[in-house]
């Protein structure tokens, strides 16, 4: 015969305040680990979610990301007009040539950032297709025009519509606000490509292409023919895959605080176990009267583990709670979190608690429960009726 | 040695008052072997906790060993526990995580004597009750009797003038309870003690000098005990 | 000290329970540990560049925007100048695919031992540097880290120029941040014999002959470009670099709030274990003081239990920490520097010592109000209710 649930629920609530304490220490771990889980599950999602799976980026050999690669104007010339490539209702091949440049931005608050422009021609929204034009317009070319990501326009001075940005030695003026629904576009500025040739004296026009493919099974075979051709030492990334390699920064990040969670959720185990010792010891005469009424030992064992998970599983309510109104506070109070990538530009990260970020702080504290309570139910089971009689 | 005039305690326990003593004036000469007898609740413990300096009446004086309890300080009540009262209480209560030889040693860590000395004061304390061969062993180690000879040579380590004891009969079978009251006897004859024990267990009287009868919280009657008729042991 | 043995044998009384609640403080302090390494690293980096003669001069748009390598002729020239050297940004990478692991640059060798004067380099590895073409000054942390001496020959392939060089390593640099300083000369031949020119250089360093004329010499420096191709901007070495990773701070933000709710952590549990060894002891406690034990010893006998407890659990924390840094260190490493000095997880001596002290303090603190209440507790209600 297993004992009710509420036998365990009771018993909780007749040791508030000991019961309180095991759950502040889980509940504290909780958020310990749900803002560092979200902190990389934000990084993750607004660095990979970047790119399109329908696209190739093109960068010389040897070059790590755009902002070190640079590309003739033959190349590109001769490029885009490779088979293969998706062209535009007017029959224009979808290619994106782009110049990446970092230059210093202005916070709100003063400090100094390197913020990633791009320098774009008429077919980039197209190739990008995540990225919309959310306020105002696109610029025009050779008009000094910028369109600045929704977070650019809130972080950097003179970056809201309608106003004179400075960077580059030069102004720009601020025409449209540009939206990837959260990926790190939104960090980016973008002007005309040759204008930020001219502006930054760069001998070569681009850094890069973006190519969006006619059918995503050639995409390889795209692939290797650009990069086996002798004219330019050249190579083609799927544009998700070049996301994915810039967000490793993230993957370290990931297995620190990995470590460091289990060294927390060990710790508060311990914690938990301390705590269900100590109620097994205080009722060992109630253990011993539910025994001679004839209640199993994998009853008493069950009851004693429903107790422990009970209470890791509400620490975990109340600190997943807790953590969602923190990443609101902190994101509310900074701003986003600025992560220099590994072009040493700043990507705004907006911390947030997404569902996902929960699951791993979730099992946490279940086997916090689980194995914070199995020693001493055991014991709890283990007790003689007649003993534990005689010891009341 | 002990004078307690109109001693009155109340007690609250919830809403009611509980007169746990109720104007008690009592003397007791100096070594004397006394003991307090009445029912559950007549206010025999309370007394005892009065007269040993735990515990504070709501009125009346309390005059032990020439001091004037009334107006010590907590810290001042302590120190005189520590010189002039030993303790024996019903279930021992040695510290179960020290030997025997320092549970006896315990109260002398509250005086200035060196470490050697505390050594020596408990080990003669421990042979006075014939222990000195059980001396490091855990309480749980020994028999109740055994036990309550150990907490009877920590009362006597600091030289106190005053034993109490609350029912230290109350937790031990026949034999070892007559070897107990046999003990504290001899500490009053042979150590010049004065000994007050509260209990309800009849085998006392044959032992004591002097048996104090209360009910509910008023003394009602002094009589001579049977060590003072000669009905045990040596004579008075 | 005469009740010590007390303390101890009352510690011992629950050994499970001594040793989850120590073993549970331990975690938690190896865990503030770690974590305040890292803004450390940060400040750490910041300190050691306080060189208050040494300034930045780089274009005003950004670092990646080059200035004229004319200009570093003119910086020198400028009186309270005593040396110059320019710096261009090289991406070299050991192995392609793994990006650049370390910030690598090409130098001018001629000035270089008066603007670094303060390294305290041995003179020979200076001339070394000037004497031989594919000479290679290395940081320290760089060196252990790939396991380098000095005299080995490494080979590194730009992701910004067409060009693989090889180096011979000639000194080993005491800085904080990884570095890797090379001559230009040797890149601009290798440029040379590809047909590319090489006219351009990304920062001047100059070191000022006088604290007081640092303020004047950056603005004559910047005045002088003004109306030039290449508008500068000047700073001093401190500025530069806390600008350098002024976007690390938010992040630094959100490890101390993390610290302190571990540190909090550490409180609920040390608090729950003293008021849980003392409740269970009222009876005993009760006895202590009917022999005479006045309230304060059985006062600070429970706080120094339970401080005893807290500190002996938060030196096996330092330690823990300490054994585990060296292991994140080996991870860090091979992670690349985007998280810069953060994953640095230098040991600390300061940060240690002070996670004991922290331990000791909040095992004190939360012994301090169940013992005050034990302490308090009047015997005879003890003993009526307890026996």
């Amino acid at each position: 015969m297993a004992l009710p649930l509420s036998y365990s629920w009771r018993s909780l609530l007749a040791r508030g305040a000991r019961t309180a304490f095991t759950v502040a220490v889980i509940a504290l771990v909780v958020i310990a680990t749900t803002l560092f889980w979200s902190l990389i599950g934000s990084l993750k999602r607004t660095l990979v979610s970047s790119g399109s799976p329908h696209n190739l980026i093109v960068m010389r050999k040897g070059a790590t990301n755009d902002g070190s690669s640079q590309l003739s104007l033959d190349a590109y010339q001769t490029i885009r007009f490779f088979e293969g490539i998706a062209k535009d209702p007017a029959g224009n091949p979808l290619v994106s040539p782009e110049i990446v440049v970092q230059p210093f931005f202005h916070t709100t608050s003063g400090a100094r950032e390197n913020v990633l422009v791009r320098g774009v021609e008429g077919p980039a929204l197209l190739v990008h297709d995540e990225v919309t034009i959310s306020e105002g317009r696109m610029i025009h070319p050779s008009s000094g025009e910028a369109v600045v990501g929704r977070i650019v326009t809130k972080r950097y001075q003179g970056a809201a519509l309608g106003s004179e940005l400075h960077f580059g030695n030069a102004n720009w003026k601020v025409v449209g606000i540009l939206d990837s629904g959260g990926s790190s576009f939104e960090s980016e500025v973008w002007v005309d490509a040759r204008e930020l040739a001219n502006n930054a004296k760069r001998p070569f026009p681009y850094s890069g292409f973006r190519i969006r493919v006619a059918d995503d099974a050639d995409m390889d075979a795209l692939a290797r023919r650009i990069g086996d051709d002798p004219r330019w030492a050249l190579e083609a990334t799927r544009e998700i895959d070049y996301y994915k390699q810039l967000s490793s920064t993230a993957n370290t990040l990931y297995i620190i605080v990995a470590g460091l969670a289990v060294l927390a959720g060990i710790g508060a185990m311990f914690g938990a176990t301390n705590n269900m010792y100590a109620a097994v010891q205080a009722r060992t005469s109630e253990i011993g009267t539910l025994r001679a009424l004839g209640f199993s030992r994998g009853s008493i064992l069950g009851a004693f583990l429903a107790e422990s998970v009970m209470t890791a599983a509400f620490a975990f309510v109340i600190g997943a709670a807790i953590s969602w109104l923190l990443a609101i506070a902190i994101s509310t109070a900074m701003g986003g979190i600025g992560f220099a990538s590994q072009t040493f530009t700043t990507n705004v990260v907006v911390l947030r608690v997404a569902p996902q970020d929960l699951l791993m702080p979730l099992a946490l504290s279940l086997l916090i429960g689980v194995f914070g309570g199995l020693a001493p139910a055991a014991a709890a089971a283990r007790l003689r009726p007649v003993d534990a009689l005689r010891k009341a | 040695m002990i004078d307690l005039v109109n001693v009155s305690r109340l007690y609250h326990r919830g809403t009611d008052e509980i007169h746990a003593l109720e104007r008690v004036s009592l003397h007791v000469d100096r070594q004397r072997f006394v003991a307090l007898m009445g029912p559950s609740g007549s206010g025999k413990s309370t007394l005892l906790n009065v007269l040993a300096g735990l515990d504070r009446p709501n009125s009346g004086e309390v005059t032990v060993a020439g001091q004037r309890l009334n107006e010590m300080s907590e810290d001042q009540l302590a120190a005189f526990r520590a010189h002039t009262v030993g303790f024996v209480f019903q279930f021992f209560n040695l510290i179960p995580v020290l030997s025997a030889l320092e549970n006896v040693e315990l109260p002398l860590l509250l005086t200035n004597l060196s470490k050697a000395e505390r050594r020596q004061r408990a080990e003669t304390a421990l042979r006075v009750v014939g222990l000195s061969d059980r001396a490091d062993h855990r309480p749980r180690e020994l028999s109740g009797g055994e036990q309550q000879r150990v907490a009877i040579a920590r009362s006597i380590v600091t030289d106190a003038e005053l034993i109490v004891a609350d029912e230290p009969t109350g937790d031990l079978d026949a034999k070892n309870a007559e070897e107990i009251l046999s003990l504290l006897q001899t500490l009053r004859r042979d150590f010049g003690k004065t000994v007050v024990i509260v209990s309800h267990d009849p085998r006392a009287e044959k032992w004591v000098d002097e048996v104090i009868h209360l009910d509910k919280g008023v003394l009602l009657d002094k009589r001579p005990g049977g060590a003072a008729r000669g009905a045990a042991g040596a004579p008075g | 000290m005469k009740y010590l043995p007390l303390v101890w044998r009352n510690l011992g009384r629950n050994p499970l329970r001594s040793l989850l609640t120590a073993a549970a403080i331990a975690l938690a302090i190896a865990l503030v540990c770690i974590l305040r390494t890292m803004p450390a690293g940060l400040d750490a980096v910041l300190a050691s560049a306080a060189a208050n003669t040494r300034i930045s001069t780089h274009n005003e748009a950004g670092i990646v925007y080059s200035m004229p390598y004319a200009y570093l002729a003119k910086v020198r020239a400028v009186p309270g100048v005593v040396s110059a050297i320019s710096w261009n940004w090289f991406g070299g990478a050991i192995d392609v695919s793994k990006g650049v692991e370390f910030p690598n640059f090409a130098v001018d060798p001629d000035g270089f031992a008066e603007v670094y004067a303060d390294w305290g380099l041995d003179p020979k590895a200076f001339e070394d540097f000037r004497k031989y073409r594919d000479a290679a000054l290395v940081g320290h942390t760089t060196l252990e880290k790939h396991r380098w001496k000095v005299g080995d020959v490494i080979t590194l392939q730009s992701t910004v120029f067409p060009v693989t060089l090889s180096f011979r390593i000639v000194g080993s640099v005491p800085t904080a941040t990884p570095s890797f300083y090379f001559q230009r000369e040797y890149l601009a031949q290798a440029l040379a014999a590809s047909g590319a020119q090489f006219d351009s250089t990304g920062m001047i360093w100059s070191r000022i002959d006088d604290p007081e004329r640092v303020a004047p010499v950056m603005r004559q420096i910047d005045e002088m470009f003004h109306n030039s191709e290449a508008i500068t901007s000047t700073e001093t070495e401190k500025s530069f670099v806390g600008n350098f990773f002024s976007g690390l701070k938010q992040l630094v933000t959100i490890i101390q709030i993390v610290a302190a709710m571990v540190t909090l952590c550490i409180v609920f549990i040390a608090a729950n274990t003293a008021s849980m060894s003392i409740r269970e002891r009222v009876g005993e406690i009760a006895i202590l003081k009917a022999i005479g034990f006045r309230r304060q010893t059985i006062f600070s006998t429970l706080l120094a239990e339970a401080g005893l407890l807290a500190l002996v659990a938060g030196i096996a924390g330092a330690a823990t920490a300490g054994f585990l840094l060296k292991g994140l260190q080996l991870y860090a490493s091979s992670a690349g520097p985007q998280l810069g000095p953060l994953t640095a997880f230098a040991i600390s001596s300061a940060i240690l010592v002070e996670a004991i002290f922290v331990s000791f303090f909040i095992g004190i603190l939360s012994g301090w109000v169940p013992a005050l209440g034990a302490s308090r507790r009047s015997v005879a209600q003890t003993l009526r209710e307890v026996f």
